[in-house]
């Protein structure tokens, strides 16, 4: 029974991580149509990068936040602006992908150049630390991690709902004609949309950094749930994403008590192919996804 | 010869006609129930002001969307939410709003795209069949463009496009064309060649519904004006009829 | 970026185009036939095998990329399951190896089928999803399922050459064996391209929903090329086990494999019938330089994301088309067969048009005295089409 609630509660602070995660690779869909592939690399590029700030100045990795943060959305900006909206219109959804899966090549060759291909581990005072909560035995930084991806995504969802931005930004994805329309300048609300959606990987990138090791080509390993997420959400729904990432997640942690880690993974491809089988628009929302 | 047919008063035979159909976009109805019927080996014209659901109308009734409710038929035959080849094999055939040709295919292979048999046999013949070529290069020559056969489509100028685009929907042989805004966008002289174009081919037993905001035109052309306001049918009849009808001048005007 | 066109101007003059085409066709072909007898040792030889298997991978993937233009980043799922179920047919049932290989091509084509349905309903992204989501499930399986895949220990395939066939003999095998598939691809390729069902997905490929409006049943289009693409993508994942003789899922199901076909595909020319051939030469020879040069670094990562992303910025139709758009234009009337590349020739021979005597590609237009003739802003938006509206 503890082992149950255990993974209960290791599922829902997962699942937090991969709602933060996937809200990022909606917004980027939602604004461009464009799969980002390179999202999971720069997350682990954020991980890298709290790891190094960590381990050169001794101070808490959360503090490389300052740095990645305001870092990572300019970066998102520039790629935005300098890359992506250079593809013809027409084929844009196809070679965005390839373009994104390009650079989280560059990415995952440069990790590996600099930092050698080493499997890397931030060691914190209260990294072993734990407490308990009903009989379940949690890490601290799992709390932790869980609770930076909380305030994000709730932070996320307050400029998306409260603010003028976020309102063009709705009203870019939902219709991205009209809201030019009305005097809204998609243009460069997609770059900022971007910048948003990588600064939520330099934040899961760190909370990741916490608890976990990391290597240059960890990132596949996160792009494919990441992805199966935002399909059984349906495209574009950032509701729709974190509901999927929320309940994909409870399911992964707690299949891995009869299955396994290894197995455990495949809910989120099970999951990804029940949706195009039955429901192809996801499960919540995403009209989007009916036309791409 | 279009006059003499709105004259007589032999039974008008419906060809397409919708019940009901109704499609939204979030909030907004694009097409509200609108009940349609075109009458079939005639010119229709189907107007209405800007946003009042026309190609909305179009895409519901030609497979591009799924409309939400309502019903399609076409020559008594249920087309409701059907794939849009399976319409186009039904014998109808569309051209869009800002005319969609392949870009990147030449001219002859353009035309050659269209399907008309399902049979495997078909599938793996040569695109270059010299019976479809011969068809294809009698239609270019029909519209004018068959000096440009080999040329990219995207290479061509967009009025030849939107010659290239009725070649190509009529390589497919259908009864029914469907053109929406044919005179959208092209300078006068080739407006009174689709023109022409039209009433040729409605001559020859075509049936055509043309969505136009180019008023002269439609009411030179059509037999039969269904008037479109806020996504439904508010008005129909022959276009000397229909012109000065109360509700068309409101629907235009906003009074 | 339009420069690079695949016009079917009416540059192949007749026999004389034709002539030189087969001319064009016979010297790449002697070349093919030649190279394990030119190569100076069995190692530059191997690397011959790999650049034919990678012509063969790229190439199959060509019959989806190329004629519908969804990019597939998940081939590699189809070449490591044809490469698994042959070795496992010849290890576990004895047969034939060379009908084992095609059985496997047949058993992976079948279950394309079901993969290409979820993944092909609705556009696009979600295709591209499948595919890399594939991969990364049967690296997974592959690795888990230790006892019937050998599992991270790897899989020996059984040679179907004896014992008394040296090395360098085997190389030169399997190099003719990979060049006979890889003909084979290319001719089943080469037959779509000129058959109506060439012709729907091609349109498919420029714009979906108005190909079928057309009456292009486009679903089924697209699946039937998606299946023959798994096909001939399994046959080469097949012909290759036999020749490397051992299996790794993590080398398998990689999306490196996956991405070095479009990468090869994309670079030549993804609307040529000898454009991934091409890539395949020259990618599969810069792979194979960069692990020889650079061995452990993750350095041959940055340039292959490097070159991808060039690729796609600045050069999106390929090295064929560019190529024999540039020929087109400086060349003066009569070329001189030295003067045509094989890659052009290659390009000539896919774009055969009938010997039409109207040579005129982009003439001003007279038809409708309209002056738009300019044709950069001839194609108008189409994502503005409304169909939302």
């Amino acid at each position: 029974m503890s082992l149950f609630f255990q993974s209960l509660v290791l599922g829902v602070l997962l699942g937090g991580l991969y709602a933060l995660l996937a809200a990022g690779l909606t917004l980027y869909f939602g604004v461009m149509r464009v799969v980002m592939i390179a999202h999971s690399a720069f997350l682990i590029l954020a991980a890298y990068l709290a790891w190094f700030f960590t381990s050169e100045t001794g101070l808490d990795p959360l503090l490389s936040l300052v740095v990645t943060v305001p870092l990572f959305f300019v970066t998102g900006v520039a790629m935005q602006r300098l890359l992506i909206s250079r593809l013809r219109p027409a084929t844009l959804t196809m070679m965005s992908v390839l373009l994104t899966f390009s650079v989280a090549l560059v990415i995952e060759g440069m990790l590996g150049f600099v930092f050698s291909g080493t499997q890397r581990r931030i060691r914190l005072p209260y990294s072993g630390d734990s407490i308990e909560l009903f009989g379940a035995n949690i890490a601290v930084v799992k709390l932790i991690a869980f609770g930076l991806a909380a305030v994000s995504l709730g932070a996320l969802f307050l400029i998306l709902k409260k603010t003028q931005f976020g309102q063009a930004l709705r009203a870019t994805i939902q219709h991205p004609d009209a809201a030019r329309l009305v005097g809204i300048n998609t243009d460069r609300i997609a770059g900022y949309g971007f910048g948003l959606g990588l600064a939520t990987a330099a934040i899961g990138g760190t909370a990741l950094a916490l608890d976990s090791t990391i290597y240059p080509s960890l990132h596949w390993h996160w792009i494919g749930p990441l992805m199966a997420i935002i399909v059984v959400g349906g495209l574009g729904s950032i509701p729709g994403a974190a509901i999927a990432a929320m309940l994909l997640g409870l399911g992964q942690s707690l299949l891995q008590i009869p299955l396994g880690t290894t197995w455990a993974q495949t809910i989120f491809y099970v999951a990804l192919f029940a949706t195009l089988m039955v429901r192809p628009q996801g499960f919540f929302g995403g009209r989007l996804a009916q036309r791409f | 010869m279009t006059e003499t047919a709105t004259g007589t008063t032999t039974a008008t035979r419906i060809g397409l006609a919708t019940e009901g159909l109704t499609k939204s976009f979030g909030g907004v109805r694009a097409v509200d129930g609108a009940s349609v019927q075109f009458h079939h080996g005639k010119v229709n014209a189907l107007i209405g002001p800007n946003g009042s659901g026309k190609t909305t109308f179009f895409n519901c009734v030609t497979g591009m969307i799924k409309p939400d409710s309502g019903t399609a038929t076409y020559l008594g035959q249920d087309i409701t939410g059907k794939a849009s080849h399976r319409i186009a094999r039904a014998g109808i055939g569309r051209s869009f709003q800002l005319c969609r040709v392949f870009p990147r295919m030449t001219v002859m292979e353009n035309m050659l795209v269209a399907v008309r048999s399902a049979s495997l046999r078909h599938l793996v013949a040569p695109a270059r069949s010299s019976a479809e070529v011969e068809r294809a290069r009698e239609l270019l020559t029909r519209v004018g463009i068959d000096h440009l056969e080999n040329s990219e489509a995207r290479d061509i100028s967009y009025g030849q496009q939107k010659l290239l685009e009725l070649a190509g929907v009529l390589m497919a042989d259908p009864e029914t064309i469907m053109l929406d805004e044919p005179a959208g966008g092209v300078n006068p002289a080739l407006i009174d060649r689709i023109a022409s174009l039209v009433r040729d081919l409605n001559a020859e037993g075509k049936t055509f519904i043309v969505v136009e905001h180019n008023m002269d035109l439609v009411m030179s052309l059509s037999d039969h004006v269904v008037v479109f306001d806020r996504g439904r049918q508010i008005c129909e009849g022959p276009p000397s009829v229909v012109q000065n009808d109360p509700r068309v001048l409101e629907a235009y005007l906003g009074i | 970026m339009r420069s690079a066109s695949d016009t079917t101007t009416a540059t192949s003059t007749g026999r004389g185009g034709m002539l030189l085409k087969g001319a064009g066709l016979l010297v790449l072909a002697a070349l093919v036939l030649a190279f394990p007898a030119m190569a100076p040792d069995p190692f530059i030889l191997s690397v011959g095998v790999v650049i034919m298997s990678y012509a063969v991978l790229a190439t199959s993937w060509n019959f989806v990329g190329g004629f519908t233009g969804y990019i597939s980043l998940g081939h590699a799922s189809y070449s490591g399951l044809g490469a698994y179920a042959t070795a496992l047919l010849v290890i576990h049932t004895g047969i034939n190896p060379w009908v084992a290989m095609l059985l496997g091509g047949l058993v992976v084509a079948a279950l394309a089928v079901p993969i290409g349905i979820a993944s092909l309903r609705v556009r696009g992204a979600s295709f591209v999803i499948v595919s890399i989501a594939m991969v990364l499930i049967l690296l997974l399986v592959f690795q888990s399922w230790g006892e019937v895949t050998g599992g991270s220990n790897g899989l020996r395939v059984p040679r179907p050459f004896g014992p008394d066939v040296l090395r360098p003999e085997q190389h030169e095998r399997f190099f003719y064996l990979h060049a006979a598939l890889l003909a084979v691809a290319l001719l089943a390729w080469w037959a779509i391209d000129r058959s109506r069902f060439g012709t729907g997905l091609k349109a498919i490929r420029e714009d979906e929903d108005k190909a079928q409006s057309l009456g292009v049943p486009t679903f089924s289009y697209k699946l039937t090329a998606f299946v023959v693409s798994a096909f001939f993508t399994a046959l080469g994942g097949g012909l290759y086990a036999l020749w490397f003789g051992f299996l790794d899922p993590i080398f398998q199901f990689s999306i490196l494999v996956g991405s070095y076909m479009v990468l090869m595909s994309l670079l030549g020319g993804i609307r040529s019938l000898f454009g991934p051939f091409l890539g395949a030469v020259i990618v599969g020879y810069a792979v194979e330089f960069f692990k020889n040069q650079y061995g452990d670094t993750q350095f041959h990562l940055v340039a292959m994301g490097l070159l991808l992303g060039i690729v796609v910025l600045f050069m999106p139709d390929g090295i064929i088309p560019a190529v024999s758009s540039l020929l087109r234009r400086f060349r003066p009337e009569a070329a001189s067969i030295r003067e045509v590349s094989q890659a052009d020739l290659a390009e000539q021979r896919r774009r055969t048009s009938s010997p039409s005597t109207s040579g005129t590609a982009r003439v001003a237009s007279p038809a409708d005295g309209e002056s738009t003739g300019d044709a950069d802003d001839g194609s108008p938006d189409r994502l503005s089409e409304g169909v939302q509206r």
